[in-house]
């Protein structure tokens, strides 16, 4: 596999190590306090893949939102390579291009060409003229196997070809950390196949931290460095797996037995956390 | 490499040979003829390339006899990226794809091998001859690549084959001009006829053969027809006139200046008013209490206000448009999914880069549902406005033709502002979709 010759095992990513410490959101809708995240700490490493794992609604995107700056958080402190991006002095981060999110249901300017989406980034930042930024972006692009949808809006091409075009727009910028909300939880189980095997290759590439979000095990498994299995709200770590199958990964994972063993041991925590969050029957969020 | 010899094949053999082949089975006989007509023959011997990764992809190749390697390059991402191809399998499809001018593969031959090569452009242009066909062809393409050489994700590019085969990337007008055609093909413009036909029949029948009691007083429809396109008309109005074009082109006029000053103040201040909380808590209110208030009720207070009958018809024509205009804008902004706003700011794009790259495009199509409202309510009060003051135009025509019994002339008067006020609303969508292609190419995606 290109992969396997592109990235030298075990050579650390230098940056975008995100710490979690003691974070909590309450949410105050008319009066009502809701806690959705209790107490959460979580170390993640730099260019390490974290997957967190849990059932819809549990707060998880609390989380990826408190990181982003999109939300505020009640209490606790989040960090990045030391810097605090918010806690409870300052509790909503500032939204920046070193922490990119990929939306659950794509974010892609439908009025902007697919190149014009990707050079986005730069061009608003003024790092890159119009001219540059779209010449990194066709490179990147043919880099990603995705030349010969440059010019088309995002309305016509497939939309497992709009969530790899939103992650190479999101590497345009040279983040510390991609943010990943469920994005491919749209997508059909062949289509998934292909962007995990995808998601992996540009990871093995551009060394970056990721914190992703899904409610699917496998996916958290194959795809994952660690594995966070989320309580359901409020939302606090209630397992973290290790995984210790080596990367690069392919597809033959799914069927080895370690990988079998992993589910496993796993399976029944996330079963127990999506019973009580259907038994609460909290709104998808 | 030596290039071989072009060598002439029997239309009949090569006819046989493409009906073998994947994407060319279920072609009609006539349509495989045309594409057997532009094919030639050529043979390789082993060891041969035919081509490499990175050249010219101009021709598309059929094995005849014979054995190829074929390896796709490694940014083509293919599952398995070696292939043997024999006899009846189709190479070189990257002559077909849009935008993706050169070779992905690499083609040695094995084995001394037969091949028919076809250019890829004038394939397209055959195969646009029929698009129905065409379509299929494609397809199979489309399933070919994905199947027999494991290449995931062309569906985008595959879309683009079924541009370029149409021959047309639609843009600006092209969209318009392949819209009338397409809507001359359907049923539409013949079920738009008979409906026409059934209306006037009914009015003629109506009024000129059954003399219904309740349509004595109106003017019949040969009446109206006759007087319009009369030399001399009997009440001083029609085709032939002076008069009549003067009062369309002061209505036009009226309505054109007051549409523009409506866009122009309606839509930055429903973008504010949507982009801003603040904006909105102020102005809102006031505004929800104007908005319910008939045209006709402001009559009396335009022409205190103004001294210039002029001024007054336009400010009341302004009024309506202005308020539909301002809150479709408004509904715009907000129906903005929120995600964009915060893409937007997480690839760190400031706030007035925000309004102008996020808000301003992605409220356009609710901007110009506004607009398209906002020209209809503007005849609608250009003619109020008219028929209270004013000297010329259109509601004035069809007022004082009331006041002076010309009832065939109020009928003209009706039927023009119909026409005229249609092909305004028409322009109005036209400039919509030139400013929206993404819009405009969605919804034909949509729509296939």
């Amino acid at each position: 596999m290109a992969a396997a010759t592109a990235m030298p095992q075990g050579a650390a990513a230098t940056r975008g190590a995100i710490r979690i410490e003691d974070v909590v959101k309450i949410y105050d809708p008319e009066g009502a306090a809701v806690m959705a995240v209790d107490h959460c700490s979580l170390d993640i490493a730099a260019g390490e893949i974290c997957m967190i794992v849990g059932p819809s609604g549990c707060g998880k995107t609390t989380l990826l939102n408190a990181i982003a700056g999109f939300h505020e958080i009640t209490s606790g402190r989040i960090t990045l390579d030391g810097e605090v991006l918010c806690s409870t002095e300052k509790p909503r981060s500032t939204p920046g291009s070193d922490r990119v999110v990929v939306f659950q249901n794509g974010a892609l300017f439908p009025w902007k060409s697919n190149l014009d989406n990707v050079a986005f980034g730069p061009v608003m930042q003024g790092k890159l003229s119009k001219t540059e930024a779209r010449e990194k972006a066709l490179s990147m692009m043919a880099d990603a196997g995705l030349n010969g949808v440059e010019h088309n809006f995002p309305g016509e091409v497939s939309s497992g070809v709009r969530r790899r075009i939103e992650i190479v727009r999101a590497l345009m910028n040279d983040p510390k950390v991609l943010l990943l909300d469920e994005p491919y939880r749209a997508l059909d189980s062949l289509t998934k196949s292909v962007m995990h095997e995808a998601l992996l290759e540009i990871y093995y590439r551009n060394k970056v931290t990721i914190f992703f979000i899904t409610h699917d095990l496998e996916e958290a498994i194959f795809l994952g460095h660690k594995v966070a299995i989320m309580t359901s709200r409020p939302c606090k770590p209630k397992k973290i797996l290790t995984v210790d199958i080596p990367h690069p990964r392919d597809y033959g994972v799914l069927t080895s037995k370690r990988f079998r063993e992993l589910i496993e041991e796993t399976n029944e925590a996330v079963h127990e956390e999506a019973v009580k969050a259907f038994q609460s029957g909290e709104k998808e969020g | 490499m030596p290039t071989p010899e072009k060598q002439p094949m029997s239309p009949e053999v090569m006819l046989g040979i493409l009906k073998a082949t994947m994407p060319f089975q279920v072609v009609s006989e006539a349509l495989l003829r045309k594409i057997a007509a532009i094919g030639w023959k050529e043979s390789y011997r082993a060891g041969q390339t035919l081509y490499e990764a990175g050249g010219p992809a101009e021709d598309l190749f059929i094995v005849v006899s014979g054995k190829i390697d074929h390896e796709l390059q490694p940014g083509v991402n293919a599952r398995r990226p070696m292939k043997t191809l024999v006899e009846g399998d189709v190479f070189g499809w990257a002559a077909l794809l849009e935008k993706v001018p050169n070779r992905l593969a690499k083609a040695v031959c094995t084995e001394d091998a037969l091949i028919i090569r076809i250019n890829g452009e004038e394939l397209l242009k055959v195969l646009g001859s029929d698009p129905d066909a065409g379509d299929v062809v494609m397809s199979r393409f489309a399933t070919m690549i994905t199947r027999d050489y494991t290449v995931p994700d062309l569906f985008a590019q595959l879309r683009g084959i079924h541009r370029k085969m149409h021959a047309r990337d639609p843009q600006g007008m092209n969209v318009t001009l392949y819209r009338l055609t397409r809507w001359l093909k359907s049923p539409r413009p013949y079920l738009m006829f008979i409906g026409l036909s059934i209306f006037f029949g009914s009015w003629y029948l109506a009024v000129e053969v059954f003399k219904l009691p309740r349509f004595r007083e109106m003017p019949g429809i040969t009446t109206v027809v006759i007087e319009w396109l009369n030399p001399n008309p009997v009440f001083g109005l029609s085709l032939y006139s002076e008069e009549y074009y003067k009062h369309i082109a002061v209505s036009i006029w009226r309505v054109t200046q007051a549409f523009l000053l409506a866009t122009a103040l309606g839509v930055p201040l429903g973008l504010f008013l949507g982009w801003s909380k603040g904006v909105k808590d102020y102005v809102f209110p006031i505004f929800e209490l104007l908005r319910p208030i008939p045209i006709l009720a402001w009559v009396p207070i335009a022409i205190v206000m103004f001294v210039a009958t002029e001024s007054a018809v336009i400010f009341l024509t302004f009024l309506a448009s202005f308020f539909a205009t301002a809150l479709n804008t408004m509904l715009g902004v907000e129906s903005i999914d929120e995600s964009y706003v915060r893409a937007a700011n997480c690839l760190g794009a400031s706030k007035s880069q925000v309004f102008f790259h996020v808000i301003v495009p992605g409220s356009l199509p609710f901007v110009f549902t506004g607009l398209q409202i906002s020209v209809g309510v503007s005849w609608f009060s250009l003619v109020a406005a008219e028929m209270v003051s004013g000297q010329y135009g259109l509601g004035y025509v069809i007022n004082t033709s009331y006041t002076m019994i010309r009832y065939p002339t109020i009928i003209i008067g009706m039927i023009t502002l119909g026409a005229v006020g249609y092909v305004t609303s028409a322009m109005v969508r036209v400039a919509g979709d030139y400013m929206m292609q993404w819009r405009v190419r969605e919804l034909a995606l949509g729509s296939r």
